[in-house]
């Protein structure tokens, strides 16, 4: 394999893991209790201008300079999109579901005007540019592999900063392997963390209860819980972890506008993602993630692929303008390919191409101290 | 079937299609666009005309030596996601040798910085017109044939002050696009001594805009409205609303509004003498302009004088005269290469003159690729300035133009 193809598969999977990281906080509110959120652009869009706004170390035209280090700022954009959905949440998070997702359209709209028209923080539709990149201008010689040492990283990240952004030698093809590698380890590393908290708290009483409350909120209520309390933290939970893939995604593009945020790519496609990798089960968020995300990009590489095949000297059943005039039409393809497989797993397989498996209740200590979540969680099969 | 099954399938499928090689001495153009997405529209006629320019290249002899050019297409869908996905497939999966677009401002930007720039490959917008990107640290790899808005809005402010206007309403639609022009068109007019009443940005595809027209025409006694809008995302709507409503008698706008349909759609009689429209384009004098929309008209039934669309054929020629003159397709000599063939001095090349320019290059001489869109000459930060027309509304439901000296 050459090292052009390497790179983009590397970037593949890097987009695809930033999906998987919405996927996986949508499978908390959808997958876990059921809430019904479309408005995952929304807060995907809160993180990536908290991320961009606080780490851009220029500031053209919208709030910033700050020049925060990168990891405080993804933080940050977590707890930013956290307190946004909590503000939500305390207003609708007792709607039910369909009204829920009703009033989420609504505010994920709101929150992309209010990016696109407050032009003094987020230089409106024109967006935020040079972002910096975690890893980016990483170069062999600055790693101790031994050690696993960046510090010569980070003293020439800054002294870039100082002496004008990106004013460094350009990458080779190796090192330019070795930052989208390292890009990827860190956005591997977050969907692993994500994934191992996530499947510790679904098999927990925290996340049999969330399964009790979204197969039968009566039932629920009536063991005692508190069904709104539960509702809010999903939400609150899930909603983070948006704005953590958001924060990721402003790094990875160096450049955000508000058509980050469009409906299309930042809120159906992951539906469409966590629907056929199967919700409520976090390695199908992760794969459905990945695997749509192949779909839609691979696809335009294969009409492509199509296109050269149909029209070289062999086959020769297109001129080369021909398959220029066909590369236009292609382009529409991918968008009518995903609704068609998503039509195709919700007839074949409407749970998903990985269903929900339940935990296994564990085995009681003592019958005296059972809890009474493990009941809920467990009666409908 | 079963997943493991479908994704077998898939992948015989992928190996099946792309173990079909290409012919081995194709030069291959990225030509990143928004194929789809809100764009969409506009966009077709601009890739019609980058296919023609490779058309061209490929009718009259093909590049470096009788190889085919040709232009692999990533959907940039005006949304920078999108963008960097499609600049990684075309730069680092087919290894084209430089990049057409991307269009839409935000796309270019994110292209540029995330792939192109550290790719050291040279990329050629041909609509992209913030500001931003003239500010961007590119090591000379990134270059449009489109204008800046810093010199559009400030010429059509010069043309509405000349015109006899003192104060004006603006309306834009809230993109990077028409909120750029109308920013500095506004606070050019200013400059001038005008006064703006009003500045309204709404929304494009609404359905009514009857609020924000009755907001303008409430801000008090302007002499006309200058609209930025593209024609078929609010553009029609909102100056449909103004002619209802009468609220303004005079209207300026940029090439967004550049479109017959808009006068199909109004009506003549309601426009004529009224719509003024500046577009970036080129000298009517010059043959290149004339010779190109000849050539377009042959090639297909769009409007060779559509927003862009002269652009396209620009960047797509320009890219590959630089790779004719460098010799080989080598994207690092591609930068150096393209100031050559674009900016003076040099025998001049017109839109479809490829035969001319490599017997030229091949005799060792200099060229200086004229364009349709204009001289396109690079200045340092790879720019151009930039010429324009303004097109007025005839009585008879046809644009007039006329060049702006």
């Amino acid at each position: 394999m050459d090292l052009g193809l390497i790179i983009y598969l590397m970037s593949l999977l890097t987009m695809g893991g930033i999906y998987a990281v919405l996927a996986l906080g949508l499978n908390v509110q959808w997958g876990f209790t059921g809430l019904f959120n479309a408005g995952i652009a929304g807060f995907l869009a809160v993180g990536a201008y908290t991320q961009a706004i606080l780490t851009t170390p220029i500031d053209r035209d919208h709030l910033g300079a700050y020049d925060w280090p990168i990891p405080l700022a993804m933080v940050v954009a977590m707890v930013f999109s956290a307190i946004v959905a909590f503000a939500i949440a305390k207003i609708c998070i007792r709607l039910r579901s369909d009204y829920l997702a009703i009033a989420t359209i609504g505010i994920a709209e709101i929150l992309r005007l209010v990016f696109k028209n407050e032009l003094w923080a987020t230089n409106g539709p024109r967006g935020v540019s040079q972002i910096p990149k975690a890893f980016e201008g990483v170069r062999f010689a600055d790693i101790d592999w031994l050690t696993g040492d960046l510090s010569g990283w980070a003293a020439l990240r800054y002294e870039a900063v100082s002496r004008g952004w990106m004013d460094v030698p350009l990458p080779t093809p190796e090192e330019r392997f070795l930052t989208a590698g390292l890009f990827l380890g860190m956005v591997v590393a977050i969907v692993l963390v994500l994934y191992i908290a996530l499947e510790a708290a679904r098999k927990s009483p925290w996340g049999r209860t969330m399964s009790a409350i979204r197969d039968n909120e009566t039932a629920a209520s009536a063991a005692g819980k508190d069904i709104e309390a539960f509702r809010l933290e999903s939400f609150v939970l899930g909603a983070a972890m948006m704005g953590l893939g958001g924060a990721i995604l402003a790094q990875y593009l160096k450049q955000i506008d508000p058509q980050v945020a469009d409906p299309l790519t930042a809120t159906f496609l992951v539906w469409v993602m966590l629907i056929a990798g199967g919700s409520a089960n976090n390695k199908g968020a992760i794969l459905g993630a990945v695997l749509m995300y192949a779909v839609w990009s691979g696809t335009e590489i294969l009409s492509q692929k199509l296109l050269t095949f149909l029209s070289s000297d062999t086959v020769g059943l297109l001129t080369l303008a021909e398959a220029g005039e066909w590369s236009i039409r292609f382009a529409y393809l991918r968008v009518f390919l995903i609704g068609l497989i998503l039509q195709f797993i919700l007839q074949r397989r409407p749970q998903g191409l990985l269903p929900e498996k339940r935990p296994k209740p564990r085995p009681k200590p003592s019958p005296r101290s059972a809890p009474e979540a493990e009941k809920t969680g467990s009666t409908q099969a | 079937m079963h997943p493991t099954r479908l994704l077998a399938a898939l992948a015989v499928l992928a190996a099946t299609v792309s173990a079909v090689p290409a012919r081995a001495d194709d030069v291959k153009l990225g030509s990143v666009a928004g194929a789809t997405g809100p764009i969409a529209e506009i966009v077709a006629p601009i890739l019609a005309a980058r296919n023609l320019a490779a058309a061209h290249v490929n009718a009259q002899g093909g590049i470096l030596g009788g190889n085919s050019l040709v232009l692999v297409l990533g959907d940039s869908q005006c949304d920078p996601k999108a963008a960097v996905d499609a600049a990684h497939k075309v730069v680092s999966l087919e290894q084209v040798v430089a990049v057409v677009g991307a269009n839409c401002s935000g796309a270019t930007n994110a292209m540029a910085q995330s792939v192109t720039i550290p790719a050291g490959i040279v990329s050629v917008s041909d609509a992209s017109a913030a500001p931003s990107i003239t500010a961007l640290d590119d090591r000379d790899l990134v270059f449009r044939v489109a204008p800046s808005d810093t010199n559009k809005g400030a010429a059509l402010a010069r043309l509405a002050w000349d015109a006899g206007h003192r104060s004006l309403a603006v309306a834009h639609a809230n993109d990077d696009y028409n909120s750029g022009i109308a920013e500095v068109f506004a606070a050019t007019f200013v400059e001038l001594g005008g006064t703006v009443t009003a500045s309204e940005p709404h929304e494009p595809g609404k359905q009514s805009y009857r609020s924000e027209v009755a907001a303008l025409a409430g801000a008090g006694e302007a002499d006309a409205l200058a609209l930025f809008a593209y024609y078929g995302g609010s553009g029609i709507s909102f100056l449909r609303n103004v002619l209802e409503a009468d609220a303004f008698d005079t209207f300026l706008a940029a090439d967004g509004m550049l479109d017959p349909s808009v006068i199909e759609t109004l009506g003549a009689e309601a426009l004529a003498g009224r719509l003024t429209i500046i577009q970036s384009d080129s000298d009517p004098e010059n043959a290149s302009l004339a010779a190109f929309a000849e050539l377009y008209r042959a090639a297909t039934d769009l409007d060779p004088n559509g927003p862009y669309v002269a652009h396209g054929y620009d960047a797509t020629f320009l890219l590959a005269l630089a790779i004719e003159k460098a010799g080989a397709a080598d994207p690092s000599l591609i930068s150096a290469a393209l100031r050559e063939i674009a900016n003076a001095p040099g025998e001049v090349i017109c839109p479809g003159e490829w035969e001319k320019a490599v017997a030229l290059i091949a005799a060792g001489e200099d060229i200086n690729y004229e364009g349709a869109s204009g001289p396109v000459d690079f200045d340092a930060a790879g720019d151009i300035e930039g010429f324009y027309s303004i097109n007025v509304v005839t009585p008879e439901g046809t644009f007039e133009k006329r060049p702006l000296k």
